[in-house]
């Protein structure tokens, strides 16, 4: 499973695809506070990435992968509230 | 004048078939500088070349390509479906043009008008368009602008090229994911997603909408990131930041693309490396004969003999090489044989009604250039036969639920010390019961026998001398005498045919042609009192298993190698006498020879392996050439004649 709740936060691990969006869209309205984990995380699609911009969470753990790291991170942190 | 027309005909079909390569890969992908770039120099140097001799019209219509391509490259039009097909039809006009000089030293009368016409349906393309995907090279859009101020401090140095992509809505759908189209981007310095609008409220999210737009920077050449772009480049606006590095080098230096350099090749007459090939040959002959010779000296002087024949071993080796390498002189990329297809393809399909693509793959593939000169009038028939009778007409094609047109593809590719060409097409297909009716009807066999043949012996009928299954003879494919001749040929050449098929579905022609035409390696197998030679090609290996392992079962035998059950043949029994049903003489071990068959693996019993050789393999001629499962000869040190197997006949 790549998108999963584990003690409060929501994880995202190795590849998310488009269908993990819809997944990780219930996930964060049921968990209304629960914040991102994305230290395991080797790919992110860009419908997922939607989500996360649209929810605006703060990053629990941040991404190892390069182009995570370096744009995507950052991208979500503009990301208007 | 004379002397500079041979090599200007070569050439010129070398910058053809370039061009043409070049406009396959633009209509694949409208976006590949690299192969505007060639085209583009393809025909410039054509258009040069022609000016030295008397082709005013050809002159004209390669000036007025040179123009649609450079208003390419500057970006001032982009090339559309139309563009190639007038492109296709320039350089088609220009080949058949080649061949008019090849033959008659002149264009024919219906040159100008034809230049005229090319030349009118390329002034139609005339005109810029305002393409998404066009440089502006004025002052940056509001977006870039916005862009280039958020994240002066990421830049960094050298040339910048931005891109905005906005992708459609419902490309998540299509299975696009834009976010790894954009990663693949090289040297990318800034990345920006944005919504269109406002973010909805989490609960009113529909998350399979694409809702953003990706606009970047990045330090990569314009046409790579072109490249990366190139699957959506409808969705994309590109625009370079700095002023630009020369776009285009003057063509008088290296080409812009980086290409490995090439070795300037040599021309050499076909006729001197055939010398070279049959000199190898007779030193392989020669140094057999010292085997021999040391046999013959063995009783009286054994330790001469033993130095004779590691001098032989040392030899053999060392011809063995430079045989491979003379071969290897001689190979050939098979592109250049397959290259006049195309065009041939598309004149046949039109005059047949038929629409057809043809795709070609494998044009690396070397092979003897003897076999690439002598394969192209068979290959042709092939492709002759399946455009006539394998591809349906249009209306047929839809009825049967199948795209309006026919795929042809051609196949080339290396399989051990074989070059494979499969020729298939998505047609008809054939029909094994139609063939034997017909084989009936014309007395080629007679009922029985044609009702005892499987189906993949039916097929083979068509190769039968005087066999045509079409019930009106075109003009196209003849008579039906083309596919004997094409058996003929590529066993002449050393090769098999092989040929399957679906009814409905379309066939297959597969030929199966030797690497080296000089030099086969041969294993020596001992049959009783004989020797035969096996190519060593179609040997996966040899065993030696104790007999009690070789099982009767059910009516013939069969042991276990390596955890797979093996069926077991003699090759006593392959050249003519019968099976033995019962165990093999009392001898505790079994030497097997194991070979594969289409099916399965089989072990073929011999009574003992003898040398490996290396062989000139000469084609079975005369009364030998009847005598099935048999490839050819070869002769040996001591003058004998080894007669060379075909497994995969004496098996079927």
């Amino acid at each position: 499973m790549t998108v999963r709740l584990d003690t409060g936060v929501v994880r995202l691990d190795g590849d998310c695809a488009v269908e993990d969006a819809e997944t990780l869209l219930a996930l964060l309205l049921d968990q209304p506070a629960a914040a991102i984990d994305l230290a395991q995380c080797t790919r992110l699609h860009l419908a997922v990435v939607q989500v996360l911009l649209a929810a605006r969470r703060p990053i629990a753990a941040p991404p190892g992968d390069p182009f995570l790291r370096d744009f995507i991170v950052p991208v979500l942190a503009r990301s208007p509230e | 004048m004379d002397d500079l027309l041979p090599h200007f005909l070569v050439e010129a079909r070398e910058l053809i078939a370039q061009a043409e390569d070049d406009l396959t890969a633009l209509a694949r992908d409208g976006g590949d500088g690299a192969a505007m770039d060639s085209a583009f120099r393809a025909i410039h140097t054509l258009k040069g070349s022609v000016a030295i001799f008397d082709m005013a019209a050809a002159g004209r219509a390669l000036h007025a390509a040179e123009d649609l391509l450079e208003r390419m490259r500057a970006g001032t039009k982009t090339l559309t479906a139309a563009d190639l097909a007038t492109l296709v039809a320039l350089i088609d006009q220009t080949d058949t043009w080649i061949d008019a000089m090849a033959q008659h030293g002149a264009l024919p009368d219906s040159a100008d008008a034809a230049a005229d016409a090319l030349i009118a349906g390329m002034a139609g393309m005339a005109g810029g368009s305002d393409a998404p995907a066009a440089i502006d090279p004025t002052a940056p859009a509001p977006w870039l602008e916005a862009l280039l101020a958020a994240h002066a401090h990421a830049l960094g140095d050298g040339a910048l090229v931005a891109f905005r992509y906005r992708p459609d809505g419902d490309c998540f759908f299509r299975g696009d994911d834009p976010l790894a189209i954009v990663a693949a981007i090289a040297d990318l310095r800034v990345l920006e997603i944005m919504p269109a609008t406002d973010w909805p409220a989490l609960d009113a999210l529909t998350p399979f909408d694409c809702m953003v737009t990706l606009t970047g920077i990045s330090g990569a050449p314009l046409a790579e990131l072109r490249r990366a772009l190139r699957f959506v480049i409808d969705q994309v606006e590109i625009v370079a930041v700095a002023p630009p590095a020369p776009a285009r080098p003057p063509l008088s230096t290296a080409p812009a693309a980086p290409a490995p350099p090439r070795a300037a090749p040599l021309r050499v007459d076909g006729a001197r490396i055939d010398a070279l090939a049959d000199g190898v040959g007779e030193l392989i002959v020669a140094n057999n004969a010292l085997a021999h010779l040391a046999d013959e000296i063995a009783r009286t002087e054994p330790r001469v003999a033993a130095r004779i024949r590691a001098a032989h071993a040392t030899l053999a080796r060392a011809v063995g090489d430079l045989g491979r390498a003379v071969s290897d002189v001689r190979m050939v990329a098979i592109g250049p044989s397959l290259r006049r297809l195309p065009r041939l393809v598309r004149e046949i399909a039109d005059a047949l009604g038929k629409s057809v693509t043809l795709e070609i793959a494998g044009e690396q593939t070397e092979i003897d250039k003897s076999i690439a000169d002598d394969l192209f009038e068979p290959l042709l028939h092939i492709v002759r036969n399946a455009l006539d009778h394998g591809i349906e007409p249009p209306e047929t094609r839809r009825q049967a639920g199948k795209p309006d047109h026919g795929r042809l593809t051609v196949a080339a590719r290396r399989e051990g010390d074989a070059v494979v060409i499969e020729i298939a097409d998505d047609g008809a297909g054939i029909d094994s019961a139609r063939l034997r009716a017909v084989a009936v009807a014309r007395g080629v066999l007679a009922r029985e026998a044609a009702d005892a043949l499987d189906d993949a012996q039916a097929l083979r009928l068509i190769f039968a001398p005087g066999f045509s299954t079409a019930s009106a003879v075109t003009a196209i494919s003849g008579r039906g005498v083309g596919m004997d001749a094409v058996l003929t040929v590529v066993e002449r050449l050393g090769g098999r045919v092989d040929i399957s098929s679906i009814v409905g579905q379309g066939s297959a022609i597969r030929l199966r042609l030797p690497l080296d035409a000089i030099l086969t390696r041969l294993l020596i197998v001992r049959c009783g009192e004989e020797r035969y030679g096996i190519p060593l090609d179609s040997i996966l290996e040899t065993a030696s298993v104790p007999s009690a392992r070789i099982v009767p079962v059910g009516s013939g035998r069969a042991c276990v190698l390596r955890d797979r059950t093996v069926a077991v043949l003699s090759l006593a029994a392959l050249l003519g006498g019968k099976e033995p049903t019962t165990p093999p003489e009392p001898v505790s071990v079994t030497k097997l020879l194991v070979t594969q068959t289409e099916v399965e693996p089989v072990g073929i019993i011999v009574d003992g392996f003898g040398a490996r050789i290396d062989g000139l393999v000469r084609p079975k001629a005369g009364l030998l050439a009847h005598i099935p499962g048999v490839a050819g000869t070869t002769l040996l040190g001591d003058g004998s004649v080894l007669l060379v197997l075909d497994l995969p006949v004496l098996i079927a």
